[in-house]
């Protein structure tokens, strides 16, 4: 299935949450994203793969706000959210990680995930439950009250999902949380985001490395090469898709 | 934390009593003491709290004395209502720093710089400043000082020793209540990774504006303070840079960002300092500039040696798990 297609195809459906049409982004003249499109559905789990510097992580801070566009269009819930200040589209309701993590050093774990509860209102209550919920949601409850300079990696990607999730988002960009996860902590996570999504109806779009985590979760799979979407479809579709075995998974690709 | 609120009492009420059995000039070491720690406490709301660091404090200090004293003194403003205006005019000053150093990407280093050179260009412009006296300094009536007069703030030290300490007072519990809300979360968040705090929803720029700004208005009140306790201003002392210095070293010494450290911070200094004053006099000795030769010693010292500053080395000791207070209400 082409780009064209799978637009197509969504726009069948209803309208998408998040719906990104011909988005470019060049720094000083290199190309880091080239008129790429994709959209997602509300209530869907899209994943975006493909090699290194594939221009992955610009595409997530062009949809959050972190860069504007050169060209195209980023529309959110209808509403164009493209060159917007990134808190701002935090609080139209996209939540985002780092792929490399960003945590608030001197904090402790709840007062982490609390800055994002505190979204939309300065009652310390609401902030509290929210981030407590997204703290027992990833299993970092027992955490809470260790500084965040004290947590091992995984610990600390994990946190950038909890600060993500306490803002209650309706769309949740992750960038790589699973990099550097052990097969069973993935498959945690991997259950976690299933249970977020089926139960709280959470859209989520994520960057992944982990095949196995792109296949256990993705409902749909654009694959990103040199900047351009090269493919797109089910995960089974991509991975059998001879270009992405060319540029991404190579030939003797298994999982 | 309980028991960290029941030693607060318990020192609150040494305090409320301990100054009637003081002379005259220990009384005056414990105004400064409280004065100091009200100061630090101010601007460690900017720097402690939302990490913008401050180099030019004497700015708003001078600003708040030079203005209440001058509504005072020309017009007979009451000290009060001269005090909202001090804080209106340290908070538009402070607004119009913030503004440009944060519309346009300024920060670190140069934003220090950038308070430095606030102070210094107003203390020269007040020197030349006419309607205050200029550099030959303004002076506010001095009344018979047996009489106190709260609503005029003219009086006896007595009474301004019970103001130093509500200042000290209000500046800690201002400072308790900040860190708990959503001003103190996003002004740590800002300090600890900007990046992470504007994707988690805020708005950088505006919270750093208000981090300025209610260090500014809190200091403004120091500033009347000072105004009303010592009757005489001069751009010299008051807008000097050795003074901003002094205003950011007993929450450094202290802990910065923590709400113990500027009062801890300000008493061991202040103790110290006026400790080592009055053993030269006593032994008849004239070293000029032993007082900041001592400062450079302390600090460090400090930093050698504790350079989280003294109140987080001695929570620790204390087992105290953390003073930001986040575990009262507990589930």
């Amino acid at each position: 299935m082409t780009t064209a297609e799978a637009r197509a195809a969504t726009r069948d459906a209803a309208a998408p949450m998040l719906d990104v049409v011909g988005v470019s982004k060049s720094f000083r003249g290199l190309k880091a994203v080239s008129t790429a499109s994709l959209s997602v559905a509300r209530g869907e789990i899209v994943a975006l793969i493909g090699p290194n510097g594939a221009g992955k992580t610009t595409l997530f801070n062009l949809v959050a706000g972190a860069l504007s566009p050169d060209q195209g269009t980023i529309r959110f819930l209808g509403a164009d959210i493209a060159g917007e200040r990134p808190d701002r589209v935090c609080a139209a309701g996209i939540g985002r990680t780092f792929q490399i993590v960003k945590p608030f050093a001197d904090m402790t774990v709840l007062e982490n995930a609390m800055v994002g509860g505190f979204r939309g209102t300065s009652d310390r209550r609401l902030a509290r439950s929210r981030a407590e919920r997204a703290l027992r949601s990833l299993d970092m409850w027992l955490q809470r009250e260790r500084p965040a300079s004290a947590l091992t990696l995984p610990d600390r990607k994990r946190l950038e999902v909890a600060r993500a999730l306490a803002t209650e988002p309706t769309l949740l960009l992750l960038d790589e949380v699973m990099a550097g996860l052990r097969p069973t902590e993935t498959d945690q996570m991997v259950a976690a985001f299933r249970r977020l999504n089926a139960e709280h109806g959470l859209t989520i779009l994520l960057i992944e490395h982990v095949m196995r985590a792109v296949m256990a979760l993705a409902q749909r799979v654009y694959v990103l090469h040199h900047g351009e979407i090269i493919a797109s479809g089910t995960p089974q579709q991509v991975t059998t898709d001879p270009r992405v075995l060319e540029s991404y998974l190579g030939t003797g690709a298994t999982h | 934390m309980q028991r960290s609120r029941l030693g607060l009492l318990a020192l609150l009420a040494v305090l409320l009593v301990v100054p009637l059995a003081l002379d005259r000039y220990l009384l005056s070491v414990m105004i400064l003491i409280l004065y100091f720690a009200f100061v630090g406490q101010a601007w460690n709301v900017m720097m402690g709290f939302a990490g913008q660091l401050s180099l030019g404090h004497a700015l708003y200090v001078g600003l708040g004395a030079y203005t209440s004293a001058a509504l005072f003194q020309h017009f007979g403003v009451n000290p009060w209502l001269g005090m909202v205006a001090a804080v209106a005019i340290c908070v538009a000053m402070a607004s119009v720093i913030g503004w440009l150093a944060f519309r346009f990407g300024i920060g670190g280093t140069y934003f220090a710089l950038l308070t430095i050179a606030f102070a210094e260009f107003t203390r020269i412009g007040f020197d030349h400043f006419g309607w205050v006296g200029a550099s030959g300094g303004f002076f506010l009536k001095v009344v018979q000082q047996d009489r106190v007069d709260l609503l005029h703030l003219r009086g006896h030290p007595l009474m301004f020793y019970y103001l130093a300490l509500a200042l000290a007072v209000l500046g800690f519990l201002a400072s308790a209540w900040l860190l708990r809300g959503r001003l103190g979360f996003y002004f740590r968040a800002i300090r600890d990774n900007e990046e992470a705090a504007r994707a988690a929803g805020v708005d950088v720029f505006r919270y750093k504006i208000y981090a300025v700004q209610i260090s500014a208005g809190m200091t403004a009140l120091a500033g009347v303070f000072f105004a009303f306790y010592y009757n005489n201003l001069f751009p010299e002392q008051i807008f000097h840079i050795s003074r901003s210095i002094e205003i950011i070293l007993a929450p450094i010494i202290g802990g910065v960002g923590t709400l113990f450290g500027p009062i801890l911070g300000a008493a061991v200094l202040t103790t110290l300092s006026e400790g080592i004053n009055a053993l030269l006099t006593m032994s008849g000795y004239e070293i000029p500039g032993a007082k900041q030769i001592f400062y450079g010693v302390a600090l460090g010292l400090a930093i050698m040696f504790m350079p989280n500053g003294i109140w987080p080395a001695i929570a620790n000791r204390l087992g105290f798990r953390r003073q930001d207070g986040d575990d009262d209400d507990d589930g």
